[in-house]
Formats: structure tokens, C-alpha cells, sequence
């Protein structure tokens, strides 16, 4: 009986999209978002690039034809990108981990704080290492 | 107490709807008047057929949760005013099968929640060094989960994994290890330490920011995960 | 119940290997990361200049070593948010032996490629 009448009550679940309903929601929320973002973005980014570096097993022309174009700003700003994928990522996963293990629960949003201020001092020396070295 | 009126965007929905939508009421309210109160005023006043569930008015039974301007509260409990918003929108707990209106079915959550055997009554941790009356062997006082659902309606992961197991069981797991009072603890990892236990958490801690209570639903799951790790790692034993 | 392969293991291993792989990347993709595109003239690395630094057996090991990790944790995270997704144990079994050989492949792939240019 209970099972029957249950069945006729829509449960309300956002699915996946749950995962990046952000709106309204805390820093931690926001952060596991972003850091499942990224985390997505930085597997297809590796596929990618395990995929072009097979130019490198045709040959000394065809991987420095490709480079050329890797310098071109397109694909610079293309790894401006992945560098900020990576030090969200990375830096973000650092407070996962440490939180995980039971080291700053309570003061988890001035550890990320923390750690993004780091991430963003790198992302500068970086970026600029990027473009303009 | 100088009255004002506010719009309410009340989420509405029948047993046999199509789909939800959302109803508009205008309620005067005063500086003290909660959520919870305006809507007993719209059923009263303009729409009897607005189904919502309260009993306490004192954030103690955990039976008046709801989303209020997107975030899980106990309508009880939050003041309109204090909210800011010219318009209010009310509408159900997620992730739960939903019955009528602001009301869904507790049961599954409840359903889960009683698998951690979490018994009502705990040690005390307050006023350690005051006076225990003869015949009583420590001070007591109540869990301090409600079982109001909050933390699980607000969490990402229940919103795409119906079989996690959920912040508030996870979090009552925990108090269990850490207070047994008689119920086996290892039966209770192993139940945690699966697939949908509390390796599915990802840390958004959103529980912990929504819980109405303190119990701080995150904090236990860390604690809870530091534990399996020690046994893991054979760090721990018991 | 416990299965074989990754759910073989239990959540908490499982998790620690998930951490410890992401600890170990942060020093395996900084140096990736700085030797790929700081210190060649112009940042990224001709042909020769790539087998000239992949010469060194230190550096070869290196970047060995970061292929199985970076993947090693790769297929972790995409299994995690897949089982975020609700699956059934018979689906969980297909992601199991999915993002397994998916990982195999990649590490097999990146292995022939470091040998077909050293
Ligand atoms: C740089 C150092 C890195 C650290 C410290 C790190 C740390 C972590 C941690 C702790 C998690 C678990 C998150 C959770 O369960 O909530 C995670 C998830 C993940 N990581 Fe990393 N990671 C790093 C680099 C990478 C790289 C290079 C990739 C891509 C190839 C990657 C892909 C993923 C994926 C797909 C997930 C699952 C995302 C999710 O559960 O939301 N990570 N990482
Ligand atoms: S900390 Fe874990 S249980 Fe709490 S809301 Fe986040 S994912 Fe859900
Ligand atoms: S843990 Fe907090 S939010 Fe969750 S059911 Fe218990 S009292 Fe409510
Ligand atoms: S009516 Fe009891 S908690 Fe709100």
C-alpha cells in the first residue's frame, strides 16, 4: 500500500545538474562545482593532448609544423586556460584532501581563501611565463 | 510594530498535475512574523487548499522544512522580513517524493536514517563540572539531529544519487561510533563504507551551512572517513 | 558485497589513492608543467629538442611515472562522478571495466610513443 501510493509522488531531484546548481548556494558548494569542472575539463584536455603528441611518433616535420602553430595567441590562450584549470584543481583538491583527513574542517573557507590567493600568484607568474617569455 | 506587505511565489502542485506552478499571495506581515506563519495565514485567509506541515513552531520537531528564496530552512523559524527580498519564494524540500505542495514524503529519509540506529539521547557535553543529581548516572540531553531533511535536500550528490546514503545517516553513523551506548559500530562502517556511503560526499559541505541544528553533517563525515581510513590503514582498532 | 577489480578495494584505500595520486600530481605536473613550457626558447620544444630532453633517464622516468599517475587518477575521478550518477551494480561493473581499460590504453599508448621517439 505504501509502495503503491508512493509510486504516484514525483521525487524532485536536479540530477547532474545538481552538481552546478550554485545559485544561493555556500563557498564549498561552489568549489566542489568547480572542481569537478575542471577536474572533466582536465581529463579531455589530456586525451587531447595524448592525442597530438602522436605527431610527434610522424616525425620532425609534422610536430614542427604544429609547434609553429602552438605559438600562434589562439593556442597560448589555450594554455592560459589549461594553467588555470590546473591550479584550481590542484590547489582546491589540496584542501579536499586536507579537509578529508581532518585538517581544517572548520576554517575550510579560509583555507581555500588561502590557497586560491596562492593559486592566483602563480596563475600571474604563469600566464606572463606563457605569453610573453 | 508597523505592518508591511509582502508578495509570497508559492509553489503549488496536486496529485495528478501535469506539472507544478507557482501561485502568488500578498500577506501583511510585522517584524516578528515567520514563513511559517504567513503561509498558515494564506490557508487561512485566501487559499485553504495550500497543503503545509508544521507542529512544534520551534525549530524542534523538524517537520516545517522547506526552500525559502532557494535555500533549505525551517519555515518556523525564519523571519520574513529578515530576508530582504520583496518577494518570497517558497517551495518544497528536492529530493524527495513530493505529495502535495510544501509537503513531501519523509519516509525513504526516515527509512535510511533509522539504519544508523542512532539512540534519542546522548551524553552531555555541556556544564561538564556541574552537579549530578543522586541516581542519575551523567547528565543527558537530546541528539542533536531533528531529522528535518535540510541537509539532505541541499546536498549535490543526493541530487543525482537516489541510493547515497546522505548527510543526516552518515552524520548519525558517526555520533554512533563516537558515543556507541550499546549498538555495534563495526556492521555500521561497513554499511557506510560502500559505494553510495561516504566516499560519494565530495566536501561541498553545503549539509553543514543548511543544518538547523549544529550537528554539522560535513564535519561528521570527515570524521567518519578519518576513521575508516584508520582501520584501513590498521591504524585503529574496536 | 564486494567486487573485483577496483571495487574490489575498500572506499577508504580508495579514497586514499585518489588523494595520494592527486598529492603526487602536484609535483609531478609542476615539473611537467615548467619543463614543457619555461625553459625551451619560446616555451614548447622543437623535435630534436624534445628527444634531447627525453634522453635523460632521470627525465624519461619522470614523465613515466606522471603518465601512470595523472591516468591513475584520471580514471578515479571519472569513475567517482559516474557513481555519483546513481548507477546500477550491473552499469557500476561497465564503468569498472570501462574507464580500467580506458586507463590501460592510455598508459600502453603514451609508453609506445615515449619509446617510438627515444
Ligand atoms: C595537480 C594536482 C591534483 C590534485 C591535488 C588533485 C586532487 C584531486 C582530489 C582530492 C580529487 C577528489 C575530489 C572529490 O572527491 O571531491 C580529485 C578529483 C578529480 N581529479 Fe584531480 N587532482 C589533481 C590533478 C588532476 C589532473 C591533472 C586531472 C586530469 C587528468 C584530474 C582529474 C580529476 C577528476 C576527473 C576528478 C573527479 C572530479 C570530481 O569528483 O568532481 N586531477 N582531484
Ligand atoms: S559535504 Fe557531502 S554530504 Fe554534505 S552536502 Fe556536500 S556532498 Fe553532500
Ligand atoms: S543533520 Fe541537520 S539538517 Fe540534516 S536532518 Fe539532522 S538536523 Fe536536519
Ligand atoms: S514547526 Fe517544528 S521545526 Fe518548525
Amino acid at each position: 500500500m505504501l509502495q503503491e501510493t508512493r509510486a504516484l509522488h514525483p521525487v524532485r531531484r536536479r540530477g547532474w545538474k545538481g552538481w552546478f546548481a550554485v545559485r544561493k548556494r555556500h563557498l564549498g558548494y561552489v568549489a566542489f562545482a568547480l572542481n569537478r569542472l575542471t577536474g572533466l575539463g582536465l581529463v579531455l584536455y589530456l586525451i587531447i593532448h595524448l592525442v597530438v603528441l602522436s605527431m610527434l611518433a610522424r616525425g620532425p616535420e609534422t610536430w614542427d609544423a604544429f609547434i609553429e602553430l602552438a605559438k600562434s595567441p589562439a593556442f597560448l590562450l589555450l594554455d592560459v586556460i589549461l594553467l588555470a584549470g590546473i591550479l584550481f584543481h590542484g590547489l582546491n583538491g589540496l584542501r579536499v584532501i586536507l579537509v578529508g583527513l581532518g585538517i581544517g574542517v572548520h576554517r575550510h573557507k579560509e583555507l581555500f581563501w588561502g590557497l586560491m590567493l596562492l593559486a592566483a600568484i602563480l596563475f600571474i607568474f604563469g600566464a606572463w611565463g606563457f605569453l610573453v617569455v | 510594530m508597523s505592518e508591511q506587505k509582502v508578495t509570497f511565489r508559492v509553489f503549488r502542485y496536486k496529485q495528478g498535475d501535469t506539472a507544478p506552478h507557482y501561485d502568488t499571495f500578498t500577506v501583511t506581515v510585522n517584524e516578528r512574523t515567520t514563513v511559517l506563519e504567513a503561509l498558515q495565514a494564506i490557508r487561512r485567509d485566501q487559499d485553504g487548499t495550500l497543503v503545509i506541515r508544521h507542529s512544534c513552531h520551534h525549530a524542534s520537531c523538524g517537520t516545517c522544512g522547506m526552500r525559502v528564496n532557494g535555500k533549505e530552512v525551517l519555515a518556523c523559524v525564519t523571519n520574513v522580513l529578515e530576508l530582504g527580498t520583496p518577494t518570497v519564494t517558497v517551495e518544497p524540500l528536492q529530493n524527495a517524493p513530493l505529495i502535495s505542495d510544501l509537503v513531501v514524503d519523509m519516509g525513504p529519509f526516515y527509512e535510511t536514517f533509522s539504519q544508523a540506529h542512532l539512540p534519542f539521547v546522548r551524553r552531555s557535553e555541556y556544564l561538564p563540572d556541574a552537579e549530578v543529581a543522586e541516581g542519575v548516572p551523567f547528565h543527558m540531553r537530546f541528539e542533536s539531529c531533528i531529522e528535518c531533511g535540510l541537509c539532505v535536500s541541499a546536498c549535490p550528490v543526493v541530487a543525482s544519487d537516489a541510493e547515497y546514503l546522505g548527510p543526516a545517516a552518515l552524520a548519525a553513523v558517526w555520533r554512533v561510533v563516537q558515543e556507541p551506548r550499546g549498538t555495534e559500530v563495526p556492521p555500521l562502517l561497513d554499511w557506510v563504507n560502500s559505494e553510495h556511503g561516504c566516499w560519494r560526499c565530495h566536501v561541498a559541505l553545503e549539509c553543514s551551512e543548511v543544518c538547523p541544528s549544529n550537528v554539522d553533517p560535513g564535519g561528521n563525515i570527515m570524521a567518519l572517513r578519518q576513521e575508516l581510513v584508520r582501520r584501513a590503514l590498521g591504524l585503529s582498532h574496536g | 558485497m564486494k567486487g573485483n577489480g577496483i571495487q574490489g578495494i575498500s572506499g577508504a584505500v580508495r579514497w586514499l589513492l585518489q588523494a595520494v595520486s592527486g598529492l603526487l600530481l602536484i609535483a609531478l605536473l609542476g615539473v611537467h608543467m615548467i619543463a614543457n613550457h619555461y625553459i625551451a626558447a619560446g616555451g614548447l620544444r622543437t623535435y630534436e629538442e624534445v628527444v634531447a630532453y627525453l634522453s635523460h633517464p632521470v627525465v624519461l622516468a619522470w614523465e613515466v611515472i606522471f603518465l601512470i599517475i595523472v591516468t591513475f587518477h584520471a580514471v578515479l575521478g571519472v569513475r567517482s562522478v559516474l557513481y555519483d550518477l546513481g548507477p546500477s551494480p550491473h552499469t557500476q561493473q561497465w564503468i569498472d571495466r570501462l574507464v580500467g581499460l580506458a586507463g590501460i590504453g592510455a598508459v600502453l599508448y603514451g609508453l609506445w610513443l615515449l619509446w617510438a621517439i627515444t
